[in-house]
């Protein structure tokens, strides 16, 4: 049995589901191209092709981004003939000019979410990187640090779990300083510590009080030493003025000597003059004694010739 | 033995239970050969010139028009309403735990490579393919009439008519849907163009799209044929029997085009 709604008039229905076909085939044409956009058919690539020594982690379809910024991806991964994986990169021709011969190439495996491939292009003067190059990769990984750091750990507890047994040294040591700490708030305090027992520390106690008593002599002792040396006539002001005199005298004896060298000084012109004097001296003493010789030859032949004439002599009686 | 008063069936004894349990289960089989059978007749059909010639013509583009036209606004509304909120806690909850750069992919595989075809289906099959099985198996089972070549006529049309009105509503709220995605995290800025295309061209590998367009195809044939089957099954005595035994027929393979669709996604 038909439909009674099919009576309606045909063509208006069959225009309008024409449309509707046509519809769909729009929508599902557009995004079928839409698609193929997104998934690069409709742009020119080129290939570049990093070498790793593991490729975990990386997927066919993954970005291989330049500062954050998607500029290739992933076509194909495969092992290369001596082991190594081969990550085939398409990279559009607008965006390979971010890529130099310099270019560096890295694969970080993050804690969350997959692996990420990196450009890093530190030169962009230098050549660009031509289509099918190859370069090697550098592999970061989080994961496998990973172990290290738990095994580091790990390690760590252990140390620490050792170190803070019952029966380790850190806890005999916190032992004694709770048993040292004890007796310093004890009666015998700090020197009950230190001597060990109560008889070495009131012998302790008995030498500091001799101590104490020696050096309340010794301060009296310096006190009058203080006195003796430093106080009114004592030896330091006396010294002191005798210094002070000795200045004084040294002071005149400097002057005396002045003058002695003035007189020094006219005795050698003195002692010059009576050189010369004296040369003089000699010839007048010469003369004198000639003159003398004279007079006595004289006063000789008077006397031989002199009638009262006395015998000058002296006599014991 | 006959049947105790106020029972149906006569008592089961020990000696009768097998067979009946093997008639049961080649009966149930028996049901499943004769929807793919009907589904293989009407593939023929769909192949043949002669189904296109010009009153068949006619018929198939009426129902066309008559089972997608009148709900393809309403759908795609509530399309819009539901898409809208979900990509709103997507993103809002991926940007809370600062996965904000996985929000916009995790927003086009769950809604759009998932959520969306099944929606699509299902809604098909409420509005659409179930009150066309109902109104096959009335007129199927009407007395007399004209049956002239009723599988050509009657249930050729619907069924693709069904079928059809599965795609568009996919079509659509799949449109939909990624316009809204890039709407709710870009705005009405063409600056995230490019990424937000890099992003669906990430998801949409080859194999992914050739299993998501694969799994709106065969749940259109399913929410068409499998009511449609059901309801022309002479096997079953009653009308109401017959639906729901569709009903359960067709969430079952629905159910199993899903998970073959996740195994071949993600497996």
């Amino acid at each position: 049995m038909i439909d009674q709604r099919s009576t309606a008039p045909s063509a208006t229905v069959e225009v309008k589901a024409a449309l509707l076909l046509a519809l769909f085939v729009v929508l599902v044409a557009g995004t079928a191209l839409y698609l193929l956009y997104a998934r690069g058919a409709f742009e020119r690539t080129q290939t570049l092709v990093l070498n790793a020594d593991d490729a975990e982690g990386v997927r066919v379809g993954m970005d291989l981004t330049f500062s954050g910024f998607p500029i290739g991806r992933v076509r194909r991964i495969e092992l290369s003939p001596t082991g190594t994986a081969r990550i085939v990169v398409d990279v559009p021709r607008d965006d390979s000019k971010w890529l130099r011969t310099s270019s560096v190439f890295t694969l970080v495996r993050g804690i969350v979410g997959g692996a990420t491939l990196r450009a890093y292009s530190g030169v962009l003067a230098d050549p660009p990187l031509p289509d099918g190059a190859e370069r090697p990769v550098l592999i970061g990984d989080t994961n496998a640090e990973l172990p290290r750091v738990v095994g580091a750990a790990r390690e760590l507890l252990q140390n620490l779990t050792a170190l803070t047994a019952s029966d380790a040294a850190l806890a005999e040591s916190l032992e004694n300083v709770r048993t040292t700490t004890g007796k310093l708030n004890g009666p015998g305090g700090a020197m009950g510590v230190i001597t060990g027992d109560a008889a070495q520390a009131r012998q302790l106690g008995a030498a500091l009080a001799r101590t104490n008593a020696l050096l309340a002599r010794l301060d009296g002792i310096a006190a009058r030493a203080d006195a003796q040396l430093l106080g009114a006539g004592g030896v330091v002001p006396e010294s002191r003025a005798a210094v002070v005199q000795l200045t004084a005298m040294l002071a005149d004896a400097r002057a005396t000597l002045k003058n002695v060298d003035a007189v020094l000084a006219e005795a050698q012109a003195v002692a010059t003059n009576t050189r010369a004097a004296t040369n003089d001296l000699d010839a007048l003493r010469g003369e004198v004694d000639a003159t003398v010789r004279k007079v006595e030859r004289l006063v000789d032949e008077v006397n031989r010739k002199w009638p009262f004439k006395r015998d000058a002599e002296v006599k014991l009686k | 033995m006959p049947a105790r008063p106020g029972t149906y069936d006569p008592p089961m004894t020990a000696t009768a239970a097998v067979p009946n349990a093997f008639a049961a289960t080649v009966h149930w089989l028996g049901g499943w050969w004769r929807m793919v059978h009907l589904g293989a007749v009407l593939l023929v059909l769909a192949g043949s010139p002669s189904s296109y010639a010009r009153d068949n013509r006619r018929l198939l583009l009426r129902q066309l028009h008559e089972s997608t036209s009148p709900h393809l606004l309403g759908f795609t509304v509530l399309t819009t309403l539901v898409s809208l909120v979900l990509i709103r806690i997507v993103v809002v909850t991926a940007v809370s735990y600062g996965l904000s750069q996985y929000a916009l992919e995790m927003v086009v595989r769950v809604l759009v490579l998932e959520l969306i075809p099944l929606t699509a289906a299902l809604f098909a099959a409420l509005r659409c393919t179930i009150p066309h099985a109902a109104a096959m198996a009335v007129a199927w089972r009407a007395p007399g009439g004209d049956r002239a070549d009723p599988l050509r006529n009657e249930v050729l049309p619907r069924v693709a008519a069904g079928v059809f009105c599965a795609l568009m509503f996919a079509a659509v709220s799949c449109v939909v849907a990624l316009v809204l995605a890039y709407l709710s995290v870009y705005g009405f800025s063409t600056a995230g163009f490019p990424g937000y295309t890099r992003t669906v061209g990430h998801v949409f590998d080859p194999a992914i799209s050739l299993v998501f367009g694969l799994k709106i195809v065969l749940f259109g044939i399913a929410v068409a044929l499998v009511p449609a089957a059901a309801a022309l099954d002479d096997a079953r005595e009653s009308r109401a029997a017959a639906q729901l035994h569709g009903l359960v027929r067709m969430f079952a393979v629905i159910l199993l085009i899903e998970a073959a669709a996740l195994v071949g996604s993600y497996g």
